[in-house]
C-alpha cells in the first residue's frame, strides 16, 4: 500500500530473502558503472581528468559530463556514447536476481506483472499548475500523491480545487509541515479544520471516536499523514531520478490573519474540498 | 507458547499506538515498550531484551539507521525491522538491509502485512 521499488516488493512478499536481494544489489553496483567510471573504462578520459572535474564541481554546480566538455576533456558525441553505453549495459534488479539464481525468468515476469499491478494505483494523473518551472513534474506528482493518500489512508471523499499561486497562507485550525531538501527545496504543508483533524485521527488510529484523545495525539496524526505522503513523494521522486530528503514533521498554528509567504518563495495552494463541505488545503512553499 | 517480545521505536505517538495495537491483538506477539528515538531504543533493548524491534527510520535525535548500526554490533540476536515512509526509496531500503535490518515495512502499512513480516522472522 505504498510506493515501492521492485526489490523491496520481492523482500516484503517473502519471494526473495534480504540476503539474495543484497547479493543482487552488489552485482548491480559492480556492473552499473557511474558516468565517470564508464568514461574511464571506455578510454575516453583519464582518472586524473575525472579528479579535476570533481574538484571543479565543488565550486561550479554542473553535471560531471557537462563539466568534462567545458574543460575540453570530452566531446558531445563522446558524452552521448557514454550515456548510450550506460543504458545498454544497465543491469536491472530483476535481471540481477536471475543471474544470482534467486529467480527464474518465468518467475521474474510473473512477479514483475504483480508489482506493476500493485504500483498502478500510484501512477501520476495530470494536474495543471499555474507556474512553469523545471520541477513542475515533482510538484504535480506531490499533489497527486496527496490526493491518492487522502483516499487510501484517510478514506475521505474529496474534490480537488484549482491550484493557484498564493501570497498568504490562509488561517485554519492547525497545519502540519515537512521540509523537503535535496534536488528540490520546499516546505510541504497541510492545513486542516478541527473537524478534519478529527477525521484524520480516526483514520490513522483506526478508532471510531477520538473525542477523549489528547491534543498531542490528534496533532501527531496529522503530522503522520504528512510524513506518509512526503515519504512516498521521496520514493516516487527517486524513481524519477530526483533526490528528495525529508525532515521530521512539525505542527503550526497559524494566526487569524494568516501567514505571509516569505519573500523569494512561491506558494502553490491546492484547495481540497472534502465530502461534508470542509476544506483541506495543501500548500507547497517552493524556494 | 511464549509470546515473542517486540519493542516499538517511533517518535510518532500515533504510529506507536497503531503498531502496539496490531502487536497486542496478534495473540502470539507482545509489545514490551515504546522508545521515542534511537538512543532510547538501545537502552530499552538492554532492559527489555526484545526478540524483535520495529523501528522508524526518520526520528529527531538519534535516527533509526544510526541505532540499527549500533544494535547490529551490540546485539547479534535481536531482529530489527524498519518501519518507514521512506521504504520505497531504493537506496534507503538497501542501506537498511546492509546495516542488518531483516526487512523494511513501508508506510502506510496494513496490519496483515506487518504481522506476516514479523512472524516470518
Amino acid at each position: 500500500m505504498a510506493v515501492k521499488f521492485f526489490g523491496q516488493f520481492l523482500v516484503e512478499q517473502n519471494i526473495v530473502t534480504s540476503e539474495e536481494l543484497l547479493n543482487a544489489v552488489h552485482l548491480q553496483e559492480k556492473n552499473n558503472l557511474k558516468f565517470g567510471e564508464m568514461a574511464v573504462s571506455m578510454g575516453l578520459v583519464t582518472p586524473a581528468e575525472i579528479g579535476r572535474a570533481h574538484n571543479a564541481q565543488m565550486s561550479i554546480d554542473n553535471k560531471l559530463g557537462d563539466l568534462l566538455i567545458e574543460m575540453g576533456f570530452l566531446t558531445i558525441v563522446q558524452l552521448n556514447d557514454i550515456i548510450t553505453r550506460q543504458k545498454n549495459t544497465h543491469l536491472y534488479i530483476g535481471e540481477a536476481l536471475v543471474q544470482e539464481g534467486a529467480l527464474t525468468n518465468d518467475e521474474l515476469q510473473k512477479h514483475l506483472d504483480a508489482f506493476k499491478a500493485d504500483q498502478a494505483q500510484y501512477v501520476t494523473d495530470g494536474i495543471e499548475l499555474p507556474i512553469s518551472t523545471s520541477d513542475n513534474k515533482v510538484w504535480e506528482m506531490t499533489a497527486d500523491l496527496t490526493y491518492k493518500m487522502i483516499t487510501r489512508v484517510l478514506g475521505l471523499q474529496f474534490r480537488p480545487g484549482k491550484c493557484a499561486v498564493s501570497t498568504v497562507i490562509a488561517p485554519n485550525f492547525m497545519m502540519a509541515a515537512m521540509d523537503l531538501s535535496g534536488d528540490v527545496e520546499a516546505r510541504y504543508m497541510i492545513s486542516v479544520s478541527k473537524g478534519l483533524q478529527s477525521s484524520i485521527a480516526k483514520a490513522i488510529l483506526g478508532e471510531e471516536s477520538v473525542a477523549a484523545e489528547p491534543t498531542e495525539v490528534l496533532e501527531d496524526t496529522v503530522m503522520e499523514f504528512v510524513n506518509i505522503v512526503c515519504g512516498n513523494v521521496a520514493a516516487k521522486a527517486s524513481q524519477m531520478g530526483i533526490i528528495i530528503n525529508i525532515n521530521p514533521p512539525v505542527t503550526i498554528h497559524p494566526p487569524l490573519s494568516g501567514m505571509q509567504v516569505p519573500e523569494g518563495e512561491t506558494a502553490l495552494c491546492f484547495p481540497i474540498h472534502i465530502g461534508d463541505g470542509d476544506i483541506m488545503e495543501l500548500y507547497l512553499l517552493i524556494k | 507458547m511464549e509470546k515473542k517480545k517486540v519493542l516499538v521505536v517511533d517518535d510518532s505517538l500515533s504510529v506507536a499506538r497503531q503498531l502496539e495495537k496490531i502487536i497486542s491483538e496478534s495473540g502470539d506477539l507482545t509489545c514490551v515498550g515504546h522508545a521515542k528515538n534511537g538512543a532510547e531504543a538501545i537502552k530499552m533493548n538492554h532492559t527489555e531484551n526484545p526478540e524483535i524491534i520495529c523501528m522508524d527510520m526518520n526520528m529527531p535525535g538519534m535516527d533509526g539507521l544510526t541505532a540499527l548500526r549500533t544494535l547490529s554490533v551490540m546485539d547479534k540476536e535481536v531482529k530489527v525491522v524498519m518501519v518507514t515512509s521512506l521504504g520505497g526509496v531504493g537506496d534507503k531500503f538497501t542501506e537498511a538491509l546492509k546495516l542488518g535490518a531483516k526487512n523494511v515495512i513501508s508506510k502506510p502499512f496494513e496490519a496483515d502485512n506487518v504481522l506476516r513480516i514479523l512472524r516470518e522472522l
